[in-house]
Parts: C-alpha cells; structure tokens; sequence
C-alpha cells in the first residue's frame, strides 16, 4: 500500500508512465476481447513473439528511437500474421502448426538478431530494448508513455467506431460477407489494431507474455457478463487494473520484470472470477446443480410416497425404510430430502412410517401430475422441442398450451394414471414435529 | 471504394418493372473443391413467388449451391444471375438463413441482437441500429413466434427457437428472395409450425424461397418446386410432377432402404417418417 501511495506522489514523469502502461491495459483488453471472440487468441501470440526481430533491425537502422522501434516490431509482427494466413490458406498445414512455425522462427529469429548486435555493438545493452522481452517500466521516457497512451486511445475509439462491424465479423462472417461486408478487410483491421497494442505492450509487458494481457480480461468479463457491450467495457476496467496494479508492483519491487507480475495479477483476477462470478462461475455452478440434485430426490421421495398411497389407499402412514429402498440415493441424502420435507410441513412422521400433510397432499398432488403429464408428452409427442421438458417447474400450464394439457390428461385418465386425491389418509400436523427421521 | 457502404455499389439497381427476369437464374455451373467437382453444369431458374425445395442425399452438393448463389464459394464456371444481374448487384433482394450450427450459440448476444444483424448491411458503415430498426427487429421476432424471447442470450434457448431467431434475422433483411439452408433440420415440431407459416406468408406477398431440405415426407406439402439435386440436376419444376419415384431413385441411387420408404411415402402421402437420409 505504502508503495502505491509512494508511486502516486512520485514525479510527473513517472505519472506519465503509469498512464501510459493503464491507457495499453485497456486497450488490450477490449481489443483482445474482439480477438478472442474472433478465435484469434493464439495468433496474438504468434504476432507479439513475431515483433522482436523487428524491433532489433529498427535499432540496428535507426538506433534507438521508440517510434522506429515501434513501427519496426510493428512491420514483423504484421509479416508473421500474413504468413500465419498465407501458411494456412496456401499449403496443407493447419493454423495451428503454422502458429507454432511462424512464432518459434520469428522469435528465434529476433533472439539471434540480438545476440549478434550485442556481440557487435558496445552501446546495445545499454539500449533497454533486452527488457523488451519480459518487460520493464522503470526505463519508460514520458515521452514513449504519451506514445504509448496516444496509441491506447486511438485503438479503444476503433473499437467504439466499428462496435457493430466486429461484432457481426465475430458472430456470423458468413452472414456479414452475404451483406456485402468485406469480411476480409476487417479481419485485416481487427489485425491492425491487435498488432498495434502488441507493439506497445512490448517495453511494459515484453514479448513472451504479451498475449496473456490480450487475452486473460477479455477471459475473466466472460465469466460475468452475456453483453458484448457489458464484455468490452468489463475488459477494459480489468485490463486497466491488470495493468496499473503490475506496473506498480513491478516498479515498487525494483528487480521484478513487469510482464511476470502483469501476467499473475492477471491470473488472480481471472481465477476470482472464474469461481466466484454469479451464474456462469465454478461455485455458481456447482451450487445449483446440488440444489437441483437435492430438488430431483425430495421431488421422488414425494412421487414414491403418492404412488404407496395410490396402491394401498387403506393404509394412513407409508414405512420409511420402504421408501429409502424404492428410492436409490445414498442415505445421507435421503434423510436430507426428508428432513427438508418435515420442516416444510410436506410430511409428517408417525408410529410406524410417513404421510402427507394436508399442505402435502396438495404439493404431491400438482408435482405427479406434472411429472406424468411430461412422461405422457414424451410418449405422444414424438417430435417435441425436447428442451421444454422440464419436470422441475411446477406449473406445466406456462410451458404447454391448455389444449395439449388436455390432451395428455384425456391420455393419462385412459391409462389411469391421472393423479386422484386420497386425501382421507392425510393426517394432520403435530404443532411439534419431529425432525429426527428414524431409519 | 475502401469505406463504401457494403452493400451501396451497385445493389441499388433498379428492378425492371413487370420484367419476366426470374428471381434466381444459374446457368452451366460447377463448383470444385480442389480438383473434386461438387456441382456439375448446373441450370436452373426459379419462378417467382414460389417455395423451392432443394432436395437430394448427403454430400449431393445442396449447400454448395446454395453458397454458390450467395459467392460465398467461387464458381469454376458458370453463372448465377439474380433478377437478371451478378449477385453483387442484388444483395439488397436477398435474405439468407445459414445452417444453425454454422456460428458459435455461446456468443454474447441475445436474440434481438441477432435479429438486428440482419438489417447491418441495410445500414452501412458505422451507422448504428435506430430506435425505429430495435422496433422492426421485435416485429420479426414476433413472426417466428419469438417476441418473449428478445431479451434472452442465445445459449439459453432452444436449438428450434436458435433456428427461428435465424429466421427472424432474415426476415429484417426484408428481400425478395430468401435463401435458407436446411431451416427444418433437427427443428421441433412448434418451430416446424411455425416455419411453415413464415414461409406461406411469404409466397402471399409474392416473394421466393428456396430452401435445402431434408425430410422427404413434407416435401411435397412445403414445397411447389423441387430441385432434385446429386452433383447434377436430377430434375427440376412443380412438385407434383418432378417428385416421383423414378426421379427418387436416380437422385438417392443406391440406398434402398431409404428409397424403399420413400416410395412408400410417396405412394401414401404419409406412412414413416423419414429423417436425415
């Protein structure tokens, strides 16, 4: 905290870079959002590795100037995408593989171009362009910031401007190229914009772990939001916060490269949202299948007590321990189901078994009804939209029109399995029922 | 020409008024793949006002030359011509309804987002959806039986109601040809219903439909015309005189199981019900 604090009250120049390294967050997360929604994720990467022998010729020409820098790791990264393409398109090896070729050769390719200028030249490891491969802040002039910051904002107003485009492109090309849109140009912009946030990621995240600030807030806002709108915006803050908080750590702690540290923050946030995020979350999703799970076996407990009462309309109490084996979940389980139904009021225990209560009766009476009037929809409607089904929903009247509930009912009364009313079995609850289920 | 509207250059051609120029014409076409042809010197033209099936056996070439009509696949020779001109000049007249497993359903837009995608090309470049189009879009959502749905993401619906939003995404291209590529596929049987009807109204206000289809029990309610199709034309025009039996087995060849049904089929005006053949 210290630390955040110290950062924030240190010089302009320093402001100036922390602005510079926030304005790239941003950008990367919304423009790698667009890529990831595009299935373009792995080629970012083939693109940041394919930057760096651009970066070393740009030196080796013009020296060290960051624009020149900027455009030559920009001049290879775009190569290195074109023969992804022409790889792929050409000759029989797929994206994949030509991935895999075009990142490991342009990249080696960069390592012995800087190999050889340092052997050669006096004043290269004192050109802070090695820091390009892992990534570092400290040496960041306010004027690469500005660069940096200038680039961040054209790129997020591209986005803004062609909100509508890249969203068809990503959803459906096929559509957008019957429309009449040049589906081939705005892959071609899409790329344009991702090569130029790669390009000025390069000094504060480095090469190799480029991709993960393109790719990890685009893959957190997932988890929270179904909004491509939502999703942009969502990235964004995340990139942004990915990003500062990195930067920060990175320059606090003087010897840590920033890329590794910009890449765990990243992490952090995207495992937090992967569990924790509401509805699309692990944990959101685990919890509500067990509910469900819970549901299904108190919702049998139920249609296996009807059905004892259906057969033997004479007996008042059905023996528990019957309806534990006619009911095949393990007894932690059951006695869970059944002890939720007491305290519902569903059921009651007795001497020498269960019953309904008249509440009960009338929960059991709708919920076997629903469940035979789905089996009798199964049966007689062969070629049914199959995701309607549902038995957990309680009201089968909001998902089928009544003339098809009639119909399956006139079914059921023909089979006689409608559900009748035994209500003179039901037996009234004690004030103080007991919440031990003896089994 | 780079920030054109895409769909502005020449699409805007007037339609000749009460020209006889059909709605779909191909002439000699073949489409390869590689050196292996798909589609071998196919002619067709298409009446206006008239619901066209395409019909034939897996891998026959169906979607090809639905995607050859569209440029969605280069032609080795031949042409396709809609009323009259390259369809680059007829998109505007021109809706489409791609295979529902085509795109990605986990995208994250909801149903009215997808349906507004069909009115993008109307729009041009940069120009957002209006007020008046959100409007338009739930008008067609509620031609498939679909205005409750508008606000749900697309994952969260039903492969039958996927298919409709599709269709509903078409309907905002508002064309006058509509090319669809197996719209009834795996579909249930209140989205079937409800295709049908789509398609009915749209032969009432006199547009074309053509549709790749796969069930050869319905083909003859559906459908006034038919395209028999196996790499080559089998036979073409009405229904009631190209959908025999004959025709059947020279477009289906060897499978005789399926043919067996069919004819069945044909002979009964019903009996099994035959999917996917």
């Amino acid at each position: 905290m210290t630390a955040i604090l110290g950062f924030l009250t240190f010089d302009y120049n320093t402001r100036v870079v922390l602005l510079g390294t926030l304005s790239l967050g941003a950008a990367a997360g919304v423009i790698g959002t667009v890529a990831l929604l595009r299935r373009r994720a792995l080629l970012g990467d083939a693109l940041a590795h394919a930057t760096l022998p651009g970066v070393w010729i740009a030196f080796l020409l013009f020296g060290k100037n960051f624009s020149f820098l900027m455009l030559g790791a920009m001049a290879t990264g775009l190569l290195g995408v074109a023969t992804v393409s022409a790889l792929s398109k050409y000759t029989r090896i797929k994206e994949d593989a030509s991935i895999g070729i075009v990142l490991s050769v342009f990249f080696g390719a960069g390592l012995m171009l800087s190999g050889w200028v340092h052997h050669n030249s006096t004043n290269a490891s004192q050109s802070g362009i090695d820091s390009y491969l892992l990534g570092k802040t400290a040496g960041m002039l306010a004027s690469d910031a500005r660069f940096i910051c200038v680039v961040g904002l054209i790129v997020v107003a591209a986005v803004l401007l062609l909100y509508k485009e890249l969203k068809l492109l990503c959803f459906d090309p096929e559509f957008a190229a019957v429309q009449g849109w040049r589906v081939g140009l705005l892959d071609f912009a899409l790329m344009i914009l991702l090569t130029a946030t790669t390009v000025i990621g390069l000094p504060a995240v480095g090469v190799v772990l480029m991709v993960a600030l393109l790719i990890l807030p685009g893959a957190a806002a997932r988890f929270w939001s179904d909004r491509l709108s939502v999703l942009l915006v969502l990235a964004g803050v995340f990139g942004l916060v990915i990003a500062g908080t990195g930067t920060m750590v990175s320059a606090a702690a003087a010897r840590l490269p920033a890329g590794p540290v910009i890449v765990l923050c990243g992490t952090v946030l995207f495992a937090a949202s992967m569990l924790f995020a509401p509805r699309r979350g692990v944990l959101a999703r685990w919890s509500r299948t067990r509910s469900h799970r819970r549901r299904r076996v108190r919702q049998r407990i139920v249609q296996r007590l009807f059905e004892a009462f259906e057969k033997d309309a004479s007996i008042a109490l059905a023996s528990l321990s019957e309806l534990s084996q006619r009911i095949r979940v393990d007894r932690r389980s059951f006695n869970r189901a059944v002890n939720r139904l007491i305290r519902d009021h569903w059921i009651v225990v007795g001497s020498g078994g269960v019953g309904f209560t008249d509440h009960g009766w009338d929960r059991a009476l709708r919920t076997v009804r629903t469940i035979r009037l789905w089996e009798q929809y199964l049966l007689t409607h062969a070629n049914i939209d199959r995701d309607l089904v549902d038995p957990d929903v309680d009201v089968i009247e909001s998902l089928l029109s009544t003339a098809v509930i009639h119909e399956l009912e006139l079914g059921l009364i023909e089979s006689g399995r409608l559900p009748r009313d035994h209500r003179n079995t039901a037996i009234q609850a004690p004030p103080t029922a007991s919440r031990e289920v003896p089994l | 020409m780079l920030f054109s509207s895409p769909t502005a250059d020449s699409s805007n051609a007037p339609l000749p008024d009460g020209a006889p120029l059909p709605p779909i014409e191909v002439h000699d076409l073949t489409v390869a793949y590689g050196r292996k042809p798909v589609l071998w010197d196919i002619d067709l033209e298409f009446n206006e006002g008239e619901l066209v099936g395409v019909v034939g056996p897996n891998g026959a070439g169906k979607s090809t030359l639905i995607k050859a009509m569209l440029d969605l696949v280069p032609s080795a020779s031949g042409w396709v011509r809609i009323y009259g001109e390259p369809y680059a000049a007829r998109r505007k007249q021109v809706g489409y309804v791609p295979q529902r497993e085509s795109v990605d359903w986990d995208f994250p837009v909801n149903a009215r987002d997808v349906v507004l995608m069909g009115m993008y090309g109307r729009l041009g470049w940069f120009r957002r959806p209006s007020r008046k189009d959100h409007h338009t879009a739930d008008e067609c959502l509620e031609k498939v039986e679909m205005s409750a749905y508008g606000d749900r993401q697309i994952s969260q619906l039903s492969g039958g109601q996927q298919q409709r939003v599709f269709l509903a995404r078409a309907l905002a291209q508002d064309a006058r040809i509509y090319v669809m590529d197996e719209p009834f596929a795996g579909v249930d049987a209140a989205t079937e219903a409800s295709i049908v009807r789509v398609l009915r109204d749209l032969r009432a206000e006199g547009k074309t439909v053509v549709a790749v289809h796969h069930d050869l029990q319905t083909v003859e309610e559906y459908f006034d015309s038919l395209v028999l199709l196996n790499l080559r034309v089998v036979a073409n025009g009405p229904t009631s005189e190209v959908f025999t039996r004959d025709n059947l087995l020279a477009t289906y060849g060897g499978r005789l199981t399926i043919l067996d049904r069919a004819a069945e089929a044909v002979r009964r005006g019903g009996g099994p019900r035959i999917d996917r053949p």
